[in-house]
């Protein structure tokens, strides 16, 4: 009989620490959430921002020398 | 916005290697590693055809699909990189590559091959444009300069044409249209797609 009440006890004592911990934690991510702002998503397309192509004068004159 | 492609006109390469030579000499590409090459085909047969090959920057990539580690990337003007910081070696990409674009600078097991080079349409890497750390991994970027890749600029024959896909596509179409033949372009279709079944016109009479 003993044993059960004390199995009984050691189940309340893990329950209560199992809600107290969630609680704490849902606390902590309702105040972290409206500091963290929405970041673009990061994919293989369009990673690089470069000056790039442009049809500059030198690539003008290459494509009229390839009309030859 | 302007799609960068390479288009070799079998037609007009006479196996010269300068695009090869101009590769290597723009980039300081190492030995052993070749980010072009030229391909004859029937080679000594009369009506032999020479191509030049490095990578064509797919539009739909399979080094870009198979890379465990997601290291390319595609720029805003379609050209293919990656990012060798990333690179671990494994050589999926020069398996599932149509071409053999991808190089290593070493022959091994897995992750002894080194970081994966390859052509880069002369457009460096991730680093900052024109920057020292971008030429020591990448070579020139020549796109930022203002220019295109050195193969298709120093080709004789104009052979190799490389540039916006719109326009080097209009200059074969004019050159087909001239000499009448010639207009199936090696690599194309592999590179960038196949046209619908459906706007294919359909076989004249008999049976295939």
């Amino acid at each position: 009989m003993s044993q059960g009440q004390t199995k009984l006890s050691r189940r309340n004592f893990l329950l209560a620490v199992g809600a107290g911990g969630a609680a704490s934690a849902a606390a902590i991510v309702a105040k972290t959430v409206p500091q963290v702002e929405p970041q673009p998503a990061v994919t293989g397309e369009g990673k690089k921002k470069t000056r790039g192509y442009h049809a500059s004068e030198h690539i003008r004159n290459y494509y009229r020398t390839a009309k030859v | 916005m302007a799609r960068m492609k390479f288009l070799c006109d079998a037609e007009r390469c006479i196996e010269c290697n300068g695009c090869v030579t101009a590769c290597k000499q723009e980039n300081e590409v190492p030995w052993g590693v070749n980010r072009r090459r030229v391909v004859t085909l029937n080679d000594g047969v009369p009506g032999e055809k020479s191509i030049s090959v490095a990578c064509m920057h797919c539009s739909d990539a399979p080094c870009m699909a198979v890379c465990p580690v997601d290291v390319f990337y595609r720029t805003e003007e379609g050209v293919v990189l990656h990012d060798k910081d990333m690179c671990i070696g494994c050589g999926y990409c020069f398996y599932a590559c149509p071409f053999g674009a991808p190089q290593f600078p070493q022959a091994g097991a897995f992750g002894m091959r080194g970081k994966m080079d390859k052509c880069t349409f002369c457009a460096g890497g991730p680093e900052k444009d024109n920057s020292k750390e971008e030429f020591a991994k990448y070579g020139s970027n020549r796109l930022a300069q203002g220019k295109l890749p050195a193969c298709a600029e120093m080709c004789a024959t104009k052979a190799l044409l490389g540039g916006d896909g719109d326009v080097i596509a209009d200059i074969f179409r004019d050159r087909a249209l001239k000499r009448g033949k010639g207009a199936e372009v090696w690599g194309w279709s592999t590179a960038y797609g196949k046209p619908d079944k459906a706007q294919q016109p359909a076989p004249k009479g008999g049976k295939s």
